[in-house]
């Protein structure tokens, strides 16, 4: 036997003519299914774009309570809008370099290599897109109530405030230590073994 | 946004001539008849998602293709919820009467799986450029679907039909 005759076994091999399935069920199955998608990414979409903006929102009452004094609260402010603004960002750009399933087979792959690469970096830089902005933003407000506070009330309350300010660094460091672990280990476990198959595949497709 | 409605008709057509591409792309890529129905109706979703696109810009067949290929390549078995799956209506795993004998039938069934078992067995890549030779595609349309040139089609299949002889054993490949 040769090729050839493999070729023709195929060619006979005798597939459905007509749908086979009730296209009627499985166009509702399918719109349900895309609605759903649009819906969960849409919610999180806006859940992670307002969070910033709510939280910049509660800063902006407070600054506005404390006067003039408070003006470092604008910091603040501006590192919450700052994690919102890579948020916003990050949407925008997954939404345009998205490719769809028509893609040739190479730029489809390309592009899924890409955007992998692209969330390995975001995973194990959280800590300055993300935790940073969060940190100091949460810092500043605690550091501009302190200073505002009655006079002698600092001095009345150095060792709590002392022992305030380090336990906050501590739990800081400690949570900086757990995200980064966590998204280190999805990096590992899930992007990592994706991302080498999917480049052994692209290697194979232009060997 | 859904489809407008001329996309549901297209969408109906497609599936109607064109259900042997589904089936066999999915039974090249997974083993098991439940991965392979699977497979499918993820194909024929990501065609349902794909259609707003379709202007006309390539054949039918390039178009799916490019989908079911791409579905099978990134698609991660179990890894999707298992969601209801609508039935086919009728068994598609059969061979044609065109056979002169049951004996033949009955061989040519043996032989067809053996050259499915073989393509399951090879490299993704290879995989996809055989199924397209096997079914008939010229090296023009190949390139369209794969993103290759057409030199590059011509090199890599090449290579991947002699893949294909070693793997079926005992097999000639008649341009070696």
């Amino acid at each position: 036997m040769n090729l050839n005759d493999y070729e023709a076994i195929w060619k006979r091999q005798e597939v459905p003519v007509g749908a086979c399935v009730d296209i009627a069920a499985l166009r509702e199955t399918f719109e349900t299914k895309r609605r759903k998608m649009a819906a969960t990414l849409f919610a999180r979409d806006l859940i992670e774009a307002s969070a910033g903006v709510f939280v910049s929102a509660v800063l902006a009452l407070f600054w506005k309570h404390q006067g003039s004094a408070g003006w470092p609260i604008g910091l603040a402010i501006a590192c919450m809008l700052w994690v919102t603004g890579a948020f916003i960002r990050e949407r925008i750009r997954t939404h345009r370099s998205r490719l769809g399933p028509d893609a040739p087979m190479l730029a489809k792959l390309e592009a899924e290599i890409a955007e992998l690469e692209h969330q390995r970096r975001l995973l194990l830089g959280v800590a300055t897109w993300y935790l940073a902005p969060c940190a100091a933003s949460i810092l500043i407000v605690l550091a501009t109530v302190l200073f505002n506070a009655p006079a002698g009330a600092l001095a009345d309350h150095r060792l709590l405030v002392g022992g305030f300010f380090g336990a906050y660094l501590v739990l800081v460091g400690f949570l900086y230590r757990l995200i980064w672990s966590v998204n280190r280990r999805a990096v590992r476990k899930q992007i990592e073994p994706r991302l080498e198959e999917l480049e052994r595949l692209h290697k194979s497709l232009l060997a | 946004m859904s489809p407008p409605a001329n996309h549901e008709a297209t969408f109906q057509t497609w599936i109607e001539e064109h259900r042997g591409i589904f089936v066999k792309v999915a039974r090249s890529f997974v083993r098991g008849e439940n991965d392979a129905a699977e497979l499918q109706q993820e194909m024929m979703f990501q065609l349902w998602l794909s259609l707003p696109r379709y202007a006309g810009q390539s054949k039918p067949s390039t178009w799916i293709y490019r989908v079911c290929l791409n579905t099978a390549l990134t698609w991660r078995r179990g890894a999707k919820r298992r969601e209801s799956r609508i039935e086919p209506e009728v068994d598609i795993s059969r061979l044609s009467a065109d056979a002169a004998t049951p004996a033949d039938l009955a061989g040519n069934k043996d032989l067809l799986e053996q050259l499915y078992s073989a393509l399951q067995a090879m490299q993704e890549s290879d995989r996809a450029l055989v199924l397209l030779m096997l079914d008939g595609l010229a090296y023009r349309e190949m390139a369209e679907v794969t993103g290759l040139t057409e030199n590059h089609v011509g090199v890599a299949l090449t290579r991947a039909r002699k893949r294909l002889a070693t793997l079926l054993k005992g097999v000639t490949d008649e341009l070696e």
